[in-house]
């Protein structure tokens, strides 16, 4: 028979609720997806076991932490990792030192309320390399990385030194390794494709790179792209009023992303906050918003 | 197994349709067995099926991707088309009316049933993770 297809009006969830991961759920259909609270209601070993496939162990290597023990040379923690039981997060973070400054790595995961997977947040920073206070204010205050506040002085001295907004230092140029990782662990899960909410333009079109899709916002990425060619509105709106609206901005993803960062997209009037990718497990979705484009 | 295998993402926008058409086009090039009849068939069903994607599935969003692959083999010309918009549900097709005049037929529709008889076999699955529309024509 022929079929005649209409909007679905409620959509379903991607995992059933199943409860807690029992032998009989394991011996069962392997290709049943598990949430995130599911693994996090296993017992503390079992789940750092799971949890262990998040960090890429050639990336640990690099920082002389055993990938298993998750401990320094000189037996120090260096790896933390929260997962509480009945929550539906997991964060795990790297670090060179007990100092949180030092930290390279951190993911968070989440269950989102189809039962889908979020990647809510991904930091990979260079900690051999300047920091720039751009996630406090100057009293002191959390900025969000800049999405509540702004700490303008240090946003410019980032901006200076070749960093794009949201960046507190310089990028560990892992982000590939990285994100075949979460593929490899989403896979493990019976996970097909997770989502998030690209922070920056520059952001937007790293994930792009790396075989994300546009749930909301492919069209603003090409209208952003138009708009910043000579003659365009955002072009026209390069200005040189402020450090982050310099005219010579408008040809490279970070000057661009420093541009929408501080609110060029208002005349557009539109911002940055409609936009959600999608990362399909094994596949590529080869977007690209920015030909030719020079980082 | 595919002899030709081409993919392009574009927004979900009226404009990208004819980009989608040439991709087919270019990935049908210089393929023996490829009448002219045969892609302007399956044409036709990706312009009606990425319609209604931008027209129904992205409602009420700011647009995202669709996704197309083209495969091309001795045996058949399949497109494969993904997209994130809103799912939706297989229901019995209206029959069109042919001999209704413009005023009396209902919008929409006849589009669906040019796409189920253009191509040889239709597969579309919708899951939160995404859509699918899988169109095959025999050759």
């Amino acid at each position: 028979m022929q079929l005649f297809f209409k909007v679905k009006q409620q959509p379903e969830p991607v995992v059933p609720n199943l409860g807690r991961i029992t032998l009989s759920l394991l011996e069962g259909d392997p290709s049943t997806p598990f949430t995130i609270k599911q693994i996090n209601d296993l017992p503390e070993n079992i789940k750092r076991r799971v949890y262990r496939n998040l960090i890429p162990p050639v990336l640990l290597a690099r920082f002389d932490i055993d990938p298993i023990t998750w401990l320094g040379t000189n037996k120090e923690q260096r790896v933390f990792l929260s997962a509480d039981s009945s929550s539906e997060k997991v964060f795990i973070s790297a670090r060179t030192s007990t100092s949180e400054d030092d930290e390279f790595f951190a993911l968070e995961l989440a269950d989102n309320m189809l039962n889908g997977i979020e990647l809510n947040l991904l930091l990979l920073n260079d900690p051999a390399s300047s920091r720039y206070t751009i996630d406090k204010d100057e009293e002191g205050n959390p900025t969000m990385f800049g999405t509540v506040r702004r700490n303008l002085k240090a946003e410019a001295q980032a901006k200076e030194a070749g960093l794009a907004p949201g960046q507190i230092r310089n990028s560990l140029s892992a982000s590939k390794l990285v994100l075949d990782q979460i593929d490899t662990f989403l896979a493990t899960i019976g996970q097909r494709a997770y989502f998030l909410e690209p922070l920056t333009y520059a952001s937007a079109w790293v994930f792009e790179k790396r075989g994300f899709a546009y749930v909301r916002g492919h069209k603003l990425m090409t209208t952003i792209h138009e708009e910043f060619q000579p003659g365009g509105a955002l072009h026209k709106a390069l200005d040189d009023s402020s450090p982050f609206r310099q005219q010579s901005q408008w040809d490279h993803v970070r000057g661009r992303a420093w541009a929408i960062h501080d609110g060029i997209l208002d005349v557009l009037e539109t911002n940055w906050d409609k936009l959600r990718m999608v990362k399909q497990v094994g596949k590529f979705a080869n977007v690209n918003s920015f030909p030719n484009a020079i980082y | 197994m595919a002899e030709t295998q081409r993919q392009i993402t574009l927004p979900a926008e009226l404009e990208a349709l004819p980009l989608f058409r040439e991709h087919i086009k270019n990935a049908c090039q210089d393929k023996a067995g490829l009448d002219a009849q045969s892609i302007y068939d399956v044409l036709l069903a990706v312009d009606e099926i990425c319609t209604n994607i931008i027209t129904h599935g992205y409602a009420g969003m700011d647009p995202g991707s669709i996704i197309l692959n083209v495969e091309v083999s001795a045996q058949a010309l399949i497109v494969t088309i993904s997209d994130f918009g809103h799912a939706f549900e297989p229901v019995e097709p209206p029959t069109p009316n042919a001999n209704a005049s413009l005023e009396e037929r209902e919008a929409g529709g006849l589009g669906l049933f040019f796409v189920f008889s253009s191509v040889d076999e239709i597969n579309y699955e919708s899951s939160p993770v995404g859509n699918t529309t899988r169109l095959i024509k025999n050759l």
